[in-house]
Formats: structure tokens, C-alpha cells, sequence
């Protein structure tokens, strides 16, 4: 026993020894640690980032990785991919995790707005502020889309598509090519902060702007401008709206079928969105037009209601229109997820971090990992421009945020078709 | 004057609406009422293995395009196997006088049921076959949907079985000597975890045919409907007074009815508020609920 | 180093909910209500750093008396229900608490920016500790005073009559009254403690993650709640302590390995603790096995 004992052990060194000598070479790589939901019912958009980031990594790595600030490639490497569940501590919790336990040189996550929010709260507000003891490590998302977060600290980026000019061009469109819609009304769910404060302060007043009459109850603040009139729309149309987990729309339906507008915005995520347009067939209010959220121009909107949602038109961040977003469509298909203007941001991020770590030089060895992060940073944050799968994005270097181009998509025969590219 | 009349067929249309989808909270109100009743136990799993049912009811129809009927029977049979396996991993063999570990252990139920759920389905809302759809009976200014009598009418059929269950076969009474009395039923020969297990089955066939009814009700299934579900029927089931079926339902009409008519007028934000603070008020005015109990003498 | 010290903060906050709950179920009130506690707790310290800039200590101190306060309030009404009935009371005054928030809109500019409580979207930047330059072990020995201090005032009236007497009202609340015990201000006593507690708790949460929306104040919450003493047993407040490790050290945080699987786990590792375990993770067997393991003496006469 004890001669086994011996040889066993000396084994074991010896292989840990040469391993490590094999690794000491290929050991540079630049990590990321991603995280999002992956548990419970926002399960789908964690899955499809990881899956979106997976897969673009792999791709830059395939064609060679990133460049190292010596002139070396070096792959990218996911370290890891964690559930946030949704929970504000549990998304600190792994961003201390990635900051204090990992060489990572960036966050990618999370899938919820409250987590961002949370999440770039405990993130140093300004760089180089002392007396600020806030952490110090980039994080790069691509889902929470409530507008305006990149700007509570600048170790905060993002990579989500600009709702207020995509409703802005996509109602300008929609005047133009509707001239028989004059009238609309609306509902959104208010527990769920994004859906609320877009329907609320977005969009309602992008159609206000370009000429649509609302016929909801009467709200003489309502104006063109965002935000105008919000407050007061919130307090008037809160017998037409509900909660993200309701299963009984009849009073809203009700309400709006009886304002009869030719249009009809549902601005919610698809299950209480698909509720709602269910109690609206069975109510038989047809409108001429029903315009949705961003986040619901998914799969999941096709897997609760596709006859219902039928013709409802949103715009969003991503579309297979182009080689590219048709190429990483299907890698992303082939792997087991969908892409969609929120996880195929995921994938941008992954083509974003290596421009950054390109253009920062970073070293990426373990000893210099604070410094890394802070040149990362900083690179990052003088991105003015990078390339998004349909097309380029420009990036704000004062609130982090990024301007993303868009499409209007429609369900027509229970598929998203694509009905119109601003661009031409 | 013809403000006041458009004022009241509206309000009288929300009420009734309310009232019909109430039978769904009146149905797992049941499950609850019908468990605490036979055991003196909270069984927190019990709308989440409707749910789950429900799903199973759904995959039938997706796999095989099976009609509805066989739907609920699917869901059924589901929620009743969940039941069994709740009762025997949860409650069979904590001792009974531990009312916490089973009521935490049942919370755990509830827990890993809703996540494997979210596990198969992605956590994706799912659509589900509706019943009686295109029915809508329109009597003057008033609509009434088909699919909600339907859950109407089978919420009041279950109660009648269930009732005809408990007070007219040897069945039923196993079930109430067990819940009146476990000791002197044990010595009268009756197997006390076999009735228990029977009563958790038989409840979670309530469950499956109420989770079927609720998913129909909305069109579409989705694991955020677990918790509102859980905290509504717990409220119709102790609105009702525990361990009474007939309490449970009008409670549940109750619930509906309210709820419509709170949002009706105050909008969505102060609707639950109305609800909960309601439901504080008669808790403590009227704290055995509507009517006692109709299984166990207390 | 910092990751370890955040989570022994959340194990702080979380086992001060527990024993705020502990001290109920000690009486036999199983309450749902703490998560509203907790929340009023959270907001009112939150509210009184951000927007009035005071200080953290005064902003905790006063949390405490205004959940305490309420608590106060409900404990009166709640004297009318019992068992379930309580439970299914108390959830109601969570959910209620919980729809204030969601409605709670307090918004002031400061520095161009609009901060306080905003309704669905939230209450963020609360950032006392981060402006103020307080370091993480700071954080954590600050947080960790608090509960040790909670900790030890708990275990100390345990061993003495009050101790006794919240376990006889828990026990048999006809055989206390019959004894000259004051059943109602013993509860309602409990009920205003826990809500102490459990305030404490709340603002040092809020001032943990910086951000605050109705979401987190929840039934799950309120279930977590009352899990940790029924998980970790109410022989004493290491039971509550134990459960905290268990569910957010070992359940959350530790099978992070397992990626999806963890959640899966959760719910079933739950159900075989209580099955095997049902008076608590930490009862009298576990007790007596440790004291076996480190030689120590049994008092005399306990079993």
C-alpha cells in the first residue's frame, strides 16, 4: 500500500509539472466571465446569450483571436458562463465573484434591467475617483434594455438597440405607409420597469409625433416629446394596463375595444402580451394595426400566440438580412439557441471585446490583470464605432451606450418576416 | 341617464367576467381546502403540480394533437401522479404534529417542480389549446364567454363529485375518520398514508382539470403564472374557510368578482391592494373564514 | 476576497431575517410578514441616506423603529388569526407592502439627476458606502456587528425567563395564560421585534446591492424568511445561522458548479433535509453530536 501510495504521488507531481509547462506557453488568453438568466422564467434569454457569445467566441478564435499588446494572438477565452436568475444580489454577487476571484478582464451580463441596475450601482461611478470605493471592472451587456443604465457608472457598457429612435422612425414609416390609421390606444404591463417606461414615455409619444390620435382616456400633457405627458398618461390609462403574470385581460380589452382605434400598441413581454391579444380576438376587436415591444420580436411571441399575434409589427436590433447575421444565425441555430436582438448583441459583444483588447494592447497575464481591466476600459470607452451583425453601430463614449440600426418586423403567417429596412 | 346605464352594463359586465374566472381560483382553492381539510397541512406545491399538469396535458397536445378532452384527462392523471409523489416525498414521513417541516419541505416541492418545468420549456410561454373559443354569448349590451361558463360548470360538477366522494363512499369516509380522528381510525383498520395518499391524488386531479381550465382560460401556459396562482388559491382556500369545499368556491367567485371591479375603478396599481386589504379585514373580523370546515370537526 | 466577503454579508442580512422570523415562530406565530418589514426597513434607510443624506447609522436606526413600529401595528390584528390563518394574514400585508413600493414614487434632482424611489422602475444608486470610501471588510465588519450583536441579545434571553416564556406561549398558549403569562404582549412583543430585526436587516440590504424595486420584496422572500429558522431548527440561533451557510453559501453559491442543474437541486435538497432533518438542520441530535465531538459536558436534565 504504502509503495502504491508513493508511486501514485509521484505520478501525480510529475503530471501536474508538465502540465504545467505545456500551459505556461498556451496559457495567455484573454477571459470574459458571462453570466444572465438561466433559471426560472426569463430562462430562454440567458440560454441564448450564452449559446450567441459561445458561439461568436469561437468563431474569432477559429479565425485566429485577438491581438495581444506584444504583437501575440491569443485566443479568447469564456471562463465561464453563471445564472443570475434575475436577482440583484445573486448578479453582485458573481460580478464580485468575476472582479475578486478571476482573471477576466470583463463582465458579460446580465439579462435583466433590475440586475444592470443593481449591478452598476456597486461599480466605481467615476474613473480615478479615490474617494470612491466603488469596484473597478468593465461590464459589457447585452440585454438590459431600460433605457439609460450605462450612464450610473463608466466601468458600465452596453449594447442594446435605441428604442426611442427605432419607435421615432418606425411610426414616421408606419404614417406614410398607413394614411387610413389615424386613431390609436394602448396597453403595457406596469410591474415590469422596461415595458412601462417605454410604452409610457416612448412610445406613445413617438406616434403622437408623427400624427396618430390617441383615443385612450383623455391626456391633454400627452405630447410629441418623450417623456411628455408621462406621468399623467401612467395615472389616466391604469384601468387598461396590467401586471406581467395576470391571466385575466377582459376589462382591459374591453376598455380599449370599446375607444375603437385602428391601432392598438401591446407593449409587454410575450406572456401577458399574448393573453391580452388572446382576449382581444375572443372580445372580436380587430384593429388595422397592432404595433408590440422590442423585446417581444422573439420566438417566445411565436411559441404563446402566433395566430394571435399575427401582423403585429416591432421594431428590433437584429434580423438574418445580412451574410453575417444569416451566417451567425445559423452557427447560433446549429448550437442550440435562437438569436435574437438581444442575444445577438451577445454575439456583437464578443467582435466589441476583441476591438477593445486590440486597441488597448493588453497583456493579458495574470499579474496584470486591475491594469488590464482599466486599459480595457478605457478602449472601450473610446469606441466610437464597431460592427454590428446588420449593420454598424455607433457608440457614445459620454453614457457607454450604443446606437444600433434596426428593422421592422412583422409575423405574417406565423414567421417574423422582415417588412422594411429604414436604411434603404 | 344614459351615462347611468352605460356605467351599469359595464360594471355589471366586469363583475361577471370576474365572477367566471373566478371558478379558476375557486378550483385550486379547492385543492388547497380539500388537503388542509383531510390533514391539517398546506400542501405549497399544489399549484405548481397543477401547472405541471397542465404542461403534461399540453405536450399531449403537441406530440399527438390529441382533442381537449383528452387534454384535461392528461392533466389529470399528471397532477394526480404529482400529488402521490408530493405526498410521499413531502409529508409521509415527517411526522405529522410537524406541521413547519412539512409545510417547508412542500415549499421545496414546489421549487424543483416549477424549475423543471422551466428546464423543459425553456421558461417560454406556450400557447394552449382554448375550449370553446368562438362562443360568446351576447345577451343584449351584455357578452358571456363560453370557455368561462364551461370552467363554471365544471368547477360546480367537481364539487359535487368531490362532495359526493367524501360523504358518500367508504372512500370518503376513511377520509374524514382520518382527519377527525388518525389514531382511532388507524384502529378501526383504515390505512391512514393510503387514504392520505388517495386525498393528495384525488386533489391533484382537481388540480390538473384546474390548471388545464386556467390555461385554457388565458390561451397560454408560462411558469410566472406558479407564485400568483399559489398566493391566490391559499387566499380563496382560507377566504373560504379551510377544509370547505362550498367556502372555496364562493370565495373564489369572490376573488374574481373583486378583482375585476377594483380595476375596473381604481386601475391596475390599487387592484391587489384592495384584494389583500380585504382579505387582512375579513381575516381578522371573520377569521375562520366563510363557512368552517366540512371534513374535519374543529 | 471581495466575492467571499459579499456573500458573508448576505449570509449577515439573511440570517438577521431569519431570526427576525425566529422569534415569532418561538411563539407559535409562523408570519409571512417579514419581507414587509424588510421592505419598509430597505426604504426608509435608503430614503434617508439618498434623498436626506444622513448618516448611515441614523438611517439604520430609524429603519429599525419604523418597521418596528409597524410591526407594532400588525401585531394586534394578527392576535385574532391563527396557524394558517395567520400565514395566509401576513402574506397579505406583505403583498400589500410590496404594492406601496410598487406605487412609491419620490423623486428629487440632485446634481442634474433624479434620484429616490421611482415606482416600477426602482430605487437605484444607493451608494452610501461606495461615496463615502468604505471598503469591503468595513462593510462586512460594520454588518456582521450588528447581527453578532442580534445573535447574542437573542441567545442570552433564550437562557433566561424570556426565553421561557416566548417558548411557553409557542408551546401551549392556554398553559402560559393560565400561569399568569401575558399571552398578547408577549406576541405582540415578538411580532414588534421581529419587525426590528428585520428592518435592521433591510437597510443594510439596500445599502449592499444599491438598488432597491418591489421585485425583490416578495411571498418567496417571506417563505425564505421563515425556511431558515424551520430549516436550521429553533433549538437556538446557530439552527437559523446554519440554514443561512446552507441555502445561500452552499444551495446559491456553492453549486454555481453545477450551472442549471443548481436550481433543479435546490427545491430537492430542501425536501431531503426536511425529511431527514425535520426539527432542523441544527436540533438536539446534531447539538448532542457536537457536543460529544468537542467534549463538552450536557447541562443537566436536557435531552
Amino acid at each position: 500500500m504504502k509503495r502504491f501510495c508513493k508511486v501514485v504521488s509521484v505520478g501525480l507531481v510529475s503530471c501536474a509539472l508538465s502540465l504545467s509547462a505545456l500551459t505556461s506557453s498556451a496559457d495567455r488568453s484573454v477571459k470574459v466571465l458571462g453570466w444572465g438568466a438561466q433559471s426560472g422564467p426569463l430562462k430562454s434569454f440567458g440560454v441564448n446569450s450564452e449559446t450567441a457569445l459561445r458561439s461568436a467566441v469561437a468563431e474569432i478564435n477559429a479565425a485566429g483571436g485577438v491581438k495581444l499588446g506584444d504583437g501575440s494572438m491569443a485566443p479568447i477565452e469564456v471562463i465561464g458562463y453563471e445564472d443570475s436568475a434575475c436577482k440583484k444580489d445573486q448578479n453582485i454577487a458573481i460580478l464580485r465573484k468575476t472582479a475578486s476571484t478571476t482573471d477576466a478582464i470583463v463582465g458579460m451580463g446580465a439579462t435583466c434591467s433590475g440586475s444592470c441596475q443593481a449591478m452598476f450601482g456597486v461599480l466605481q461611478k467615476k474613473v480615478g475617483d479615490s474617494s470612491d470605493s466603488g469596484l473597478q471592472m468593465p461590464i459589457l451587456a447585452d440585454t438590459c434594455i431600460r433605457p439609460g443604465l450605462a450612464k450610473i457608472s463608466e466601468w458600465a457598457f452596453r449594447n442594446v438597440p435605441n428604442e426611442i429612435a427605432m419607435y421615432d422612425a418606425l411610426f414616421a414609416w408606419l404614417s406614410q405607409q398607413h394614411p387610413d390609421i389615424k386613431t390609436f390606444s394602448g396597453g403595457t404591463e406596469t410591474d415590469q420597469g422596461h415595458s412601462f417606461i417605454t410604452h409610457t414615455a416612448v412610445i406613445v409619444q413617438a406616434a403622437i409625433k408623427h400624427g396618430f390620435e390617441w383615443v385612450g382616456p383623455a391626456v391633454p400633457e400627452l405630447g410629441p416629446k418623450v417623456k411628455q405627458g408621462m406621468k399623467e398618461l401612467q395615472a389616466a390609462a391604469k384601468t387598461q394596463h396590467w401586471l406581467m403574470g395576470d391571466t385575466n385581460y377582459t376589462v382591459q380589452a374591453r376598455k380599449i375595444k370599446k375607444q375603437n382605434p385602428d391601432m392598438i400598441l401591446v407593449s409587454s413581454h410575450p406572456f401577458s402580451a399574448c393573453g391580452f391579444l388572446k382576449e382581444m380576438k375572443r372580445q372580436r376587436v380587430k384593429p388595422k394595426l397592432l404595433v408590440g415591444l422590442t423585446s417581444s420580436a422573439s420566438q417566445e411571441t411565436l411559441n404563446g400566440c402566433m395566430k394571435e399575434a399575427e401582423g403585429i409589427i416591432i421594431p428590433t436590433g437584429f434580423a438574418p438580412i445580412t451574410a453575417e447575421a444569416q451566417k451567425a444565425n445559423d452557427i447560433v441555430g446549429k448550437a442550440g439557441g435562437f438569436l435574437d436582438l438581444h442575444s445577438a448583441a451577445a454575439w456583437e459583444n464578443a467582435y466589441l471585446v476583441k476591438a477593445a483588447v486590440e486597441a488597448a494592447g493588453i497583456t493579458a497575464s495574470s499579474d496584470s490583470v486591475d491594469a488590464d481591466r482599466a486599459k480595457f476600459r478605457d478602449a472601450l470607452a473610446s469606441i466610437t464605432a464597431s460592427d454590428g451583425l446588420i449593420g454598424p453601430v455607433s457608440r457614445d463614449t459620454a453614457t457607454g451606450e450604443a446606437s444600433k440600426p434596426y428593422v421592422y418586423v412583422q409575423v405574417v403567417d406565423g414567421q417574423w418576416k422582415v417588412i422594411h429596412d429604414p436604411r434603404g | 341617464m344614459d351615462d347611468f346605464w352605460y356605467e351599469f352594463v359595464e360594471v355589471t359586465q366586469t363583475i361577471t367576467d370576474g365572477l367566471l374566472f373566478g371558478s379558476t381560483y375557486a378550483l385550486i382553492g379547492i385543492g388547497f381546502t380539500l388537503i388542509f381539510g383531510a390533514m391539517g397541512k398546506l400542501n405549497m406545491a399544489y399549484a405548481g403540480a397543477a401547472l405541471a399538469g397542465a404542461y403534461a396535458g399540453l405536450a399531449a397536445f403537441v406530440l399527438v394533437k390529441a382533442p381537449l378532452v383528452v387534454v384535461f384527462g392528461v392533466s389529470a392523471v399528471a397532477a394526480a401522479l404529482l400529488g402521490y409523489a408530493i405526498y410521499f416525498t413531502c409529508f409521509r414521513f415527517i411526522p405529522t404534529h410537524n406541521h413547519l417541516a412539512a409545510l417547508m419541505a412542500s415549499v421545496g416541492g414546489l421549487f424543483f417542480i416549477d424549475e423543471v418545468v422551466v428546464h423543459v420549456t425553456r421558461g417560454s410561454p406556450l400557447t394552449f389549446p382554448s375550449m370553446f373559443d368562438d362562443i360568446y354569448f351576447e345577451i343584449g349590451p351584455f357578452g358571456i364567454r363560453g370557455d368561462l361558463v364551461f370552467v363554471f360548470i365544471i368547477g360546480l360538477l367537481s364539487t359535487g363529485v368531490l362532495l359526493y366522494i367524501l360523504f358518500k363512499t367508504r372512500l370518503g369516509l376513511a377520509t374524514r375518520a382520518v382527519a377527525q380522528q388518525d389514531i382511532a381510525a388507524r384502529l378501526c383498520g383504515i390505512g391512514v398514508h393510503t387514504t392520505n395518499s388517495v386525498t393528495f391524488a384525488i386533489a391533484g386531479v382537481l388540480g390538473g382539470i384546474a390548471g388545464a381550465m386556467t390555461a385554457a382560460a388565458v390561451g397560454v401556459l408560462s411558469p410566472v403564472m406558479t407564485v400568483p396562482l399559489t398566493v391566490k388559491g391559499i387566499i380563496v382556500a382560507v377566504l373560504g374557510g379551510l377544509g370547505s369545499i362550498p367556502g372555496a368556491i364562493i370565495a373564489g367567485l369572490f376573488i374574481g368578482g373583486f378583482e375585476n371591479v377594483f380595476l375596473y375603478f381604481r386601475g391596475i396599481d390599487e387592484r391587489d391592494m384592495y384584494v389583500v386589504a380585504l382579505l387582512f379585514l375579513f381575516l381578522v373580523f371573520r377569521p375562520n373564514g366563510l363557512f368552517g370546515s366540512t371534513i374535519t370537526r374543529d | 476576497m471581495d466575492y467571499y466577503l459579499n456573500l458573508i454579508n448576505t449570509i449577515g442580512i439573511h440570517t438577521l431575517l431569519g431570526l427576525s422570523a425566529y422569534l415569532l415562530i418561538l411563539t407559535g406565530q409562523v408570519s409571512m410578514a417579514q419581507a414587509g418589514f424588510f421592505g419598509v426597513g430597505a426604504y426608509t434607510a435608503a430614503i434617508l441616506t439618498v434623498i436626506f443624506q444622513w448618516s448611515i447609522l441614523s438611517a439604520i436606526g430609524a429603519a429599525m423603529l419604523v418597521a418596528g413600529g409597524l410591526a407594532f401595528l400588525v401585531g394586534f390584528p394578527a392576535l385574532r388569526v391563527r396557524g394558517l390563518m395567520l400565514v395566509v394574514a401576513t402574506i397579505a400585508f406583505s403583498e400589500f407592502a410590496r404594492m406601496f413600493f410598487y406605487n412609491l414614487r419620490w423623486q428629487v434632482v440632485r446634481d442634474g439627476t433624479e434620484i429616490g424611489p421611482n415606482g416600477t422602475m426602482g430605487f437605484a444608486e444607493i451608494r452610501y458606502f461606495n461615496n463615502n470610501g468604505w471598503l469591503n471588510w468595513e462593510v462586512t465588519i460594520f454588518l456582521w456587528t450588528f447581527v453578532v450583536v442580534v445573535m447574542a441579545i437573542i441567545w442570552w434571553s433564550d437562557r433566561t425567563r424570556v426565553g421561557a416564556v416566548l417558548r411557553a406561549v409557542g408551546e401551549d398558549e392556554l398553559a402560559a395564560d393560565s400561569t399568569g403569562i401575558n399571552v398578547t404582549v408577549v406576541k405582540v412583543a415578538a411580532m414588534t421585534a421581529g419587525g426590528v430585526v428585520a428592518g435592521l436587516a433591510g437597510s443594510l440590504y439596500a445599502h449592499q446591492v444599491t438598488d432597491l424595486d418591489h421585485h425583490t420584496f416578495t411571498v418567496l422572500l417571506a417563505t425564505f424568511a421563515i425556511a431558515y429558522p424551520i430549516l436550521g431548527g429553533l433549538t437556538n440561533v446557530f439552527g437559523t445561522l446554519v440554514a443561512v451557510v446552507f441555502i445561500q453559501g452552499l444551495l446559491v453559491e456553492g453549486l454555481r458548479f453545477l450551472g442549471d442543474w443548481r436550481m433543479l437541486l435546490f427545491g430537492a435538497l430542501i425536501i431531503v433535509a426536511m425529511n431527514f432533518k425535520p426539527m432542523g438542520l441544527f436540533d438536539n441530535q446534531t447539538i448532542r453530536i457536537l457536543q460529544n465531538a468537542l467534549g463538552i459536558k450536557r447541562r443537566g436534565g436536557s435531552t
